[in-house]
C-alpha cells in the first residue's frame, strides 16, 4: 500500500500558493483577457465597432434616399436617435453573431491551433476552471463589443445628426432624454440572444477543435434562422430560434411598451446557453489531448 | 499484478462510465423548462392575426394624425374626437387573415378635424416579428411632405409609417 | 515506512480504436533517481507520459504520482511535477517572458514572486536576452529551452521530459544533456523518454524499454549492459580464408562473411583480443577493425524487434527479472 509520508504529501511553494475554486477561474479569466488584448482580431473588431457607425452616418448623409426597409431608417435624417436604432436593426440581422463568434469561436480552438492545451492543462487548474475562465472571457468580449457599438452609434447619431425627438413605434414623438435612454435599453436587450450565440460559438469551437468552424458556424446558423423567419416558417419554431429575440427591443419603443418577446427571448437564450455550455464542458472534460 | 479499474471516489471526477445523462440533468432541465414556458406563452394562436393588426393600427394612426394636425396648426383635435376604427384582412384567400405578408389591407374609419367621417384604405406589409409598414391614401391623409404651420416643409407623419405589436 | 515513489504505474492500458498504444505497462520511479523510458517511435512512451500528465485517460490500470491519482485528486496530482510532452508549445503572439508569466499565473503564483522566479529560470536556460521577443520568432532549440524554463518555474520534484534532445542540433543536444545531468545532480527526480540508447545510457540510472506498447525490459543500466550481446565488429584481413580457419579454433569467436566480402566478428572483448593476437602470430595482418553496432544498441534492437511481440514472447523478451522485482507489490 502506498503511504503518503509528510514530505511527499506537502505541496511545493508554487502550488501551496494556488487559491481554490473561484479565484482560479478568475486567474484564467484575467489571462484569457490578457491574451485577447494581445491579439489583432480583438483590436480590429473593437476599432471597427468604434469607427463604423460614424462612417455609416457620413455615408447616409450623402444620400438623398433613406433606407426605409429597416425600422427607423426613414428617420435617420430627422433625428440622431434613429441612427443607433437603425444600426441595431441592421447589425442584429447580419453582424451580431460574428461580433461574438470572432472571439468565442476561437478561444478554445485556438489552443488546438497552437498546440497549447498540453501547456495549460498541466499546471494547477482543472479543465472545468479553464472552461469557465475562457467562456466568461468570451462573454465579456461580447458585452464589450455591443457596448462600444451602442455608444458609438449613439454618439455618431447625436453628434452628426442632432438630438431631435424621435418618432416612436406607436406614432408618438419621444423626447430626447427618453429617446436616449430607450436607445441604450434597446441595445442592452440585444445582449440576451447574443450571449446565446456566444455559447453556440463556444460549443462549436470545442466540438470541432477548429477556429473556422467556430467563427463561421454561428454566422451561418444565424443567417439560416433569419431566412426561416423571412420565409414565413411556422410560428412555433420561430419562437424557439435564437435570432428571433434580436427584435425584442421593438416593444420598448412604444407608448405602452410590451415585454413579451423579451421574456421569451430570455428563456430561449437561457435554454441555448444551458445546452451549448453543457455539451462543450462535457466534451472538453472527456477529451484525450493527443495533439500539440 | 492486479489490474484495477480507475475508481470512482466521492468528490472526484466521475467514473468514465457514469452516464453522461446524469451530469446533463441540470442543463436539460433548464432547457426543457424554457421550451415549455415559451410554448405556453406563445399560446395556440398565430402570431399575426387581423385583431392584433387592427388593435395596433388604430391607436398608431390616431397618434400620428394628432401629430400631423399639430404640425398643420389645427387645434381641437384629440384622440377621443378622432374615434378610429380599423378592419383588416388579407387579399390572399388562403391566408385566412393571419400571418405575415405584403397583402394586408385595412379600412380605417375616423373623424377628421372638420368633423367629417373619413374612410381610408391602408396597405400594410406585416413582417413575421409583428412590425409593419403602412401606407395611406394620399387624397385623404395628404402627400409625402406637407407644409407645416411655420412654413417649413416636413415629412407627413401619416403618409407612411412603421409600427410594431406584440406577437406573444 | 517507505516514501511514495515519484511515479507508480500498474497495469496501465490505453487503446485508440483497434490500436493498443499502452499494453499493461508497469513502471516505477523512485524519488531521486534518473529514469529513462526507451523505445522506438510508436512504442507508447509519449502516450504513457500523456497519461501521467492527465492529458489522456487510461482505459485501465492505476497511475500514482507521489501517491496521488487523477481520479481522486484532479490537477493536484501534478503538484511538484513539471515537464512537457513532444516539443513544448507556447503562444506565438506573446513574448517568452509573457508566456512564462501566464504559466506562473496558472500555477497560482502572484506577480512579484513570479517575476523573480522567471528571471532565475531564464538565466538557467540562457534565454534572458531573447525573453521579450515573441515566441513566434524563436528557433526550435529556443522553444525547447523555454519549455525547460517553464518546467523549472514550478520548482518541481519530478521533471518529466519527452525526448528532450529531439530536433536539436548537436550543440543543442550536448547542452540539453548537460542541463539534465546538472538538474539530476541537484536532487531532482527525472523521468525522460528517448529513442536514443546513448542518451539513456549516459544520463539515466534505471531504464524501461518499451516496444509496441509493452514493457520489454526494466532494470538498471548495469543490468542492461550485462544482458548485452558481444560487440559486433567489421574485420578486414590480408588473408580472409586463413582467418576463418583460425576462428574455428577459437571457441567464443563467431566470424562470418559479410555480403560485401568483409568479415563480421562477434566475440567477447577478451576472447576477441586473444584471437587478434593469434592472427598476428599466424602472419595475417588486420587491415580494418571497426565497431559496427554498440552492444547496448544491438540489445535494444533485439528487444524492440517487432517480430518478437507476440504474447508468448513477452516473457522471453524480458531476459532478466527486474532488479527491483521484490519491491513491487
Amino acid at each position: 500500500m502506498t503511504t503518503t509520508a509528510a514530505p511527499n504529501a506537502a505541496p511545493n511553494a508554487a502550488s501551496a500558493a494556488a487559491p481554490p475554486g473561484r479565484a482560479r477561474i478568475r486567474t484564467v479569466y484575467r489571462w484569457e483577457i490578457a491574451k485577447l488584448t494581445a491579439q489583432m482580431r480583438t483590436r480590429a473588431t473593437l476599432t471597427v465597432c468604434l469607427v463604423a457607425p460614424f462612417l455609416f452616418v457620413v455615408l447616409l448623409d450623402q444620400q438623398s434616399q433613406v433606407p426605409k426597409d429597416t425600422l427607423f431608417g426613414r428617420w435617420v435624417h430627422a433625428s440622431g436617435f434613429a441612427t443607433p436604432l437603425f444600426l441595431l436593426g441592421f447589425a442584429t440581422q447580419w453582424v451580431f453573431p460574428l461580433l461574438t463568434s470572432i472571439v468565442a469561436g476561437d478561444i478554445f480552438a485556438g489552443e488546438d491551433q497552437y498546440g497549447t492545451w498540453k501547456t495549460i492543462l498541466t499546471r494547477a487548474h482543472s479543465r472545468t476552471q479553464i472552461f469557465w475562465g475562457k467562456t466568461l472571457a468570451a462573454g465579456s468580449f461580447a458585452v464589450l463589443t455591443v457596448t462600444v457599438l451602442a455608444l458609438s452609434s449613439l454618439a455618431a447619431g447625436v453628434l452628426l445628426v442632432g438630438h431631435q425627438p424621435l418618432e416612436g413605434l406607436s406614432g408618438t414623438l419621444l423626447p430626447s432624454g427618453r429617446a436616449a435612454g430607450l436607445v441604450l435599453a434597446a441595445w442592452a436587450t440585444a445582449l440576451i440572444p447574443l450571449l446565446g450565440f456566444t455559447a453556440l460559438a463556444v460549443m462549436l469551437s470545442v466540438v470541432t477543435c477548429n477556429s473556422a468552424a467556430g467563427i463561421v458556424g454561428p454566422v451561418v446558423i444565424g443567417l439560416i434562422m433569419q431566412l426561416y423567419s423571412f420565409l414565413n416558417g411556422s410560428d412555433a419554431v420561430r419562437h424557439l430560434l435564437l435570432a428571433t429575440p434580436f427584435d425584442a427591443w421593438h416593444g420598448l419603443l412604444r407608448d405602452h411598451p410590451y415585454y413579451g418577446p423579451l421574456w421569451q427571448g430570455a428563456l430561449v437564450s437561457a435554454g441555448y446557453l444551458a445546452i451549448c455550455l453543457a455539451v462543450a464542458h462535457t466534451v472538453l472534460r472527456r477529451r484525450d489531448i493527443t495533439g500539440g | 499484478m492486479p489490474t484495477r479499474l480507475v475508481r470512482h471516489a466521492p468528490r472526484a471526477r466521475p467514473d468514465l462510465r457514469a452516464p453522461v445523462a446524469r451530469r446533463a440533468r441540470a442543463p436539460l432541465a433548464v432547457a426543457g423548462a424554457a421550451v415549455a414556458l415559451v410554448a405556453l406563452l406563445s399560446g395556440c394562436g398565430a402570431d399575426i392575426t387581423h385583431t392584433r393588426v387592427e388593435r395596433s393600427l388604430a391607436p398608431t394612426f390616431t397618434n400620428l394624425y394628432l401629430q400631423q394636425q399639430a404640425l398643420l396648426g389645427h387645434s381641437g383635435v384629440t384622440a377621443a374626437t378622432i374615434n378610429p376604427h380599423a378592419a383588416c384582412h388579407r387579399l390572399s384567400p388562403t391566408a385566412h387573415n393571419t400571418g405575415a405578408g405584403s397583402d394586408w389591407v385595412c379600412q380605417l374609419t375616423w373623424t377628421d378635424a372638420a368633423h367629417r367621417v373619413q374612410k381610408g384604405k391602408f396597405e400594410l406589409t406585416v413582417h413575421p416579428g409583428g412590425c409593419y409598414e403602412a401606407g395611406g391614401p394620399t387624397k385623404i391623409v395628404g402627400p409625402v411632405d406637407i407644409r407645416a404651420a411655420g412654413g417649413r416643409t416636413v415629412t407627413n407623419p401619416v403618409y407612411e409609417f412603421d409600427a410594431c405589436f406584440d406577437t406573444t | 515506512m517507505a516514501a511514495a515513489p515519484a511515479v507508480d504505474a500498474r497495469g496501465l492500458v490505453k487503446r485508440f480504436g483497434d490500436l493498443t498504444a499502452v499494453d499493461h505497462v508497469d513502471l516505477r520511479v523512485e524519488v531521486g533517481e534518473v529514469y529513462g523510458i526507451l523505445g522506438p517511435n510508436g512504442a507508447g512512451k509519449t502516450t504513457f507520459l500523456r497519461m501521467l500528465f492527465g492529458l489522456i485517460r487510461p482505459d485501465a490500470g492505476r497511475l500514482d504520482v507521489f501517491g496521488r491519482t487523477w481520479a481522486r485528486d484532479g490537477p493536484a496530482t501534478l503538484a511538484g511535477v513539471a515537464g512537457f510532452v513532444e516539443s513544448p508549445r507556447f503562444y506565438p503572439y506573446l513574448s517568452g517572458r509573457r508566456n512564462l508569466e501566464l504559466l506562473a499565473g496558472f500555477d497560482g503564483a502572484d506577480a512579484a514572486t513570479a517575476a523573480t522566479a522567471i528571471d532565475r529560470v531564464l538565466n538557467v536556460v540562457d534565454l534572458a536576452d531573447r525573453a521579450t521577443d515573441k515566441v513566434g520568432g524563436y528557433s526550435f532549440g529556443m522553444r525547447q529551452r523555454l519549455g525547460v524554463a517553464a518546467s523549472l518555474l514550478r520548482e518541481p520534484r519530478l521533471l518529466v521530459l519527452d525526448e528532450p534532445a529531439n530536433g536539436l542540433d548537436p550543440a543543442g543536444i550536448r547542452d540539453m544533456r548537460a542541463l539534465v545531468k546538472r538538474l539530476a545532480a541537484s536532487g531532482l527526480t527525472v523521468l525522460l523518454s528517448s529513442h536514443n540508447m546513448d542518451e539513456v545510457e549516459e544520463i539515466c540510472d534505471n531504464v524501461t524499454i518499451m516496444s509496441a506498447g509493452r514493457v520489454a525490459f526494466h532494470g538498471s543500466i548495469d543490468a542492461l549492459r550485462a544482458q548485452a550481446p558481444d560487440p559486433a565488429h567489421r574485420l578486414a584481413t590480408s588473408d580472409d580464408e586463413r582467418a576463418l580457419d583460425l576462428a574455428a579454433e577459437h571457441p567464443g569467436v563467431s566470424l562470418t562473411r559479410h555480403p560485401d566480402a568483409s568479415l563480421a566478428l562477434r566475440a567477447r572483448a577478451d576472447v576477441a583480443d586473444a584471437y587478434l593476437i593469434a592472427l598476428g602470430r599466424a602472419g595475417i595482418a588486420v587491415r580494418e577493425l571497426t565497431l559496427e553496432v554498440a552492444p547496448l544498441e544491438s540489445l535494444f534492437f533485439m528487444l524492440t524487434d517487432p517480430d518478437r511481440q507476440d504474447a508468448g514472447d513477452r516473457a522471453a523478451a524480458a531476459p532478466v527479472p527486474s532488479a527491483r522485482a521484490g519491491a513491487h507489490r
